[in-house]
């Protein structure tokens, strides 16, 4: 399965997960008249599309910029490449020049083959958005993977991995299918485990009415990143805190934006409401996730159709973290810091943060005050290279882990370089990422979020249980 | 036949190009801005948004920074390109004295005419060596050669056929027409006024391969000197953070 006409490609969904999504697919001899209708619908919906079709010169200078490219040399992989497996179609049928000369120009008729090669391309491309950073022209081709994505779901061609996320979503409201008895019972474990380390015992409020804040952590931190929770529920204690955790959504990341934006997406972003409703939340705090703050932060005010009296500010744990320390609120002890233990720590920058959040500065001010010894990436903040896993591209069928591989090379690279002992990475994908990469690339690393060291660093001494 | 192309045509080709933008535009303006995607770190207001979009028109900073091998033809290519859009318009109309007319008290008309022959002449070659060079760039480099459909090279040999014929006709003694002559004929065309065509096959082929480029230009990539514009107002647009600080903590930030 995973290798079609020589191309690279997750396992497709099946029936199962159609069922799930209460998505009738497209028969496959329907389906490229079909793909080309919502196309055609997409060019007249986003000018990001239209722009990213009409302006690209094809200069080259993405090419050398791209992780994927740089790790397979595959033209399709060159962001301009990877736009134009959508843009031959759009100019033969779009444009006057495409219309008239057709491959002269570049313009291909659409066919099962295109929508083939879209599925393997743009499941390749991670989102990261570098292109769009040093395009001359500010062309973002993440947005033409994004409408890729889209078309390709709403016909029916949807890689099983997020498929069955988006299930989850729409069942759970995470992407790991939690259910709420296993979230508490997850929760009072680490609590257990936080009186061990600490010698005192920090709880998570769970589902808490007339809580003030509510923090949406990443499901994916209940089984790979339990000291992310850890971290955050040792700031909120610090600060004294009116927190809770909401079973319904206990997810920061959004699969939905990155294979459905119309359906999945919305329905995480309606469950903020709800639950800000229901628990009279004054303040919603985000967990660590690249692409789902960029879901909330840019997405949520456009996407939201809730009226904007029943809204509350939402800002990242990270921002707020930073803003306590700027003003001297927070003690911290890098020394005694047990994670890192004082070892030199290195920032992964993730690129949602880099290039779509301004979540830059702060990740150092939290980082620096945490760790005794920081050893800086090169490239990093809005140049940081993807961890090769960006927008849920973690299958694990053979060919795309190899891909993932590949992907990944650069920044295993960079860390390589930096001699760097304690790897931070503060979003979810990238830790889901590494977890699997590190040991693909021998690299002698430990991995944490970033607010799992501040937490670790915070000195409880004189204050309140110590 | 000729009477057509140079009394006639003009007419159309003008209207087809100044139309045909207006059209591409209003195609890319029925597509709204949905979400906002700007790219961080985000300007703090309007005026610093349209500052960065006009430093990287005017410096192309992004290739300079990112790809200095192809700032070096790119960039050059360009100021070129205007400067000779410049010196076309003011140096036909103000027979080459718009120097003299711009600072009447420093320059003589004598000097006015010798500098703009000689940017012109300056200019000409920066133009057609770079395009020579963006050409070669395109014919060598593995990623490029892959990326080009037959119409990225047709759009460079367009303007190398074009300025190859201009620059013939400045360097090569007496194979160009004067500025005089050009513009009693172009004065011709504006003003419905049909005067003689300038009886020279050089200058006939260039203003012919200019009408042929005037009418390419708005259904191909060249759209791209307005789509810079449209695209970064997507992508480089003022962002206003939430405040901090978080309500009903025990440690309060203030």
């Amino acid at each position: 399965m995973p290798l079609v006409d020589g191309l690279n490609q997750p396992v497709k969904a099946g029936p199962k997960e159609f069922e799930g999504l209460h998505l009738v697919p497209v028969p496959d001899e329907e389906k490229p008249a079909e793909a080309l209708k919502w196309l055609d619908y997409y060019r007249k919906e986003r000018r990001s599309l239209v722009m990213a079709m009409e302006s690209c010169v094809k200069c080259g200078l993405c090419a050398e910029h791209c992780h994927t490219y740089l790790g397979t040399k595959d033209p399709n992989n060159i962001p301009a490449g990877r736009a134009d497996l959508m843009r031959k179609v759009y100019k033969r049928y779009f444009t006057v020049q495409g219309k008239l000369f057709g491959k002269l120009v570049g313009a291909e008729e659409i066919s099962m083959r295109t929508l083939e090669e879209w599925f393997s391309y743009y499941y390749q491309c991670t989102e990261c958005r570098r292109c769009g950073h040093v395009c001359p022209f500010g062309i973002d081709t993440c947005e033409v993977t994004m409408i890729g994505r889209q078309i390709l779901y709403n016909i029916g061609m949807i890689p099983k991995l997020h498929a069955a996320t988006d299930v989850a979503i729409l069942r759970t409201g995470n992407h790991m299918a939690l259910t709420p008895s296993g979230i508490v019972d997850t929760l009072d474990f680490l609590s257990d485990e936080i009186e061990e380390e600490r010698g005192f015992r920090i709880e998570f409020p769970v589902d808490k009415p007339n809580s003030d804040i509510l923090y949406v952590p990443s499901s994916a931190d209940f089984f790979l990143n339990p000291d992310t929770l850890k971290g955050a529920a040792e700031f909120f204690e610090y600060i004294g805190a009116n927190w809770t955790i909401s079973t319904r959504i206990t997810e920061a990341g959004n699969f939905g934006y990155l294979s459905d934006q119309t359906r999945v997406q919305r329905e995480l972003v309606n469950r903020v409401w709800e639950e800000v409703a229901r628990l009279g939340v004054k303040k919603v705090v985000w967990g660590e996730c690249g692409h789902g703050w960029r879901a909330a932060k840019m997405y949520i005010p456009t996407m939201s159709d809730y009226p904007t009296r029943m809204r509350v500010p939402i800002t990242h744990i990270l921002d707020e973290v930073a803003a306590y320390i700027k003003a001297g609120k927070l003690k911290l002890n890098p020394k005694n810091n047990f994670r890192a233990q004082g070892l030199p720590v290195t920032l992964h920058d993730p690129c949602n943060y880099a290039r779509a959040c301004g979540l830059v500065e702060n990740l150092r001010v939290d980082l620096y005050a945490s760790v005794t010894e920081v050893r800086e990436m090169n490239p990093n903040r809005e140049k940081t290279f993807c961890c090769g896993g960006g927008s849920g591209v973690l299958f694990d069928d053979p060919e795309m882990y190899q891909l993932r591989i590949k992907f990944s090379q650069k920044k295993a690279d960079m860390i390589r370089a930096t001699g760097a002992k304690v790897l931070c990475a503060p979003c979810s994908i990238c830790k889901a990422q590494f977890h699997a990469m590190i040991p693909e690339h021998k690299l002698d690393v430990k991995l944490y979020g970033l607010i799992d060291l501040v937490g670790a660093a915070l000195d409880f001494k004189g204050h309140r249980q110590v | 036949m000729k009477y057509f192309l140079v009394q006639i045509l003009p007419y159309f080709t003008v209207a087809l190009f100044l139309g045909g933008i207006v059209w591409r535009i209003w195609r890319w303006m029925i597509a709204r801005i949905v979400h906002n995607i700007t790219l961080s770190p985000f300007p703090s207001n309007w005026v610093a948004a349209i500052l960065w979009i006009l430093w990287q028109m005017v410096f192309f900073w992004n290739v300079l920074k990112f790809d200095p091998w192809l700032w070096v033809g790119a960039w050059p290519m360009h100021v070129a390109l205007f400067s000779i859009l410049g010196g076309h318009v003011l140096g036909i109309y103000t027979l080459g004295t718009q120097f003299h007319l711009l600072f009447p008290w420093l320059i003589t008309e004598a000097q006015s005419e010798h500098a703009s022959e000689f940017l012109g002449t300056f200019f000409g070659i920066i133009f057609f060596v770079a395009l020579v060079y963006l050409l070669v760039r395109r014919l060598t480099l593995t990623r490029m050669k892959v990326l080009s459909s037959t119409s990225d090279y047709l759009h460079l040999l367009l303007l190398l056929a074009i300025s190859g014929v201009g620059n013939y006709m400045r360097l090569v003694e007496g194979a160009g027409v004067t500025y005089a002559e050009a513009r009693t004929f172009l004065a011709g065309l504006f003003t419905f006024n049909p005067q003689p065509f300038p009886d020279n096959w050089f200058f006939f082929t260039h203003f012919l391969l200019v009408q042929l480029l005037m009418i390419v230009f708005p259904f191909s990539k060249l759209m791209h000197s307005f789509g810079i514009m449209w695209e970064r107002w997507i992508v480089n647009r003022p962002y206003k953070e939430a405040p901090l600080g978080l309500p009903g903590v025990k440690l309060r930030l203030d």
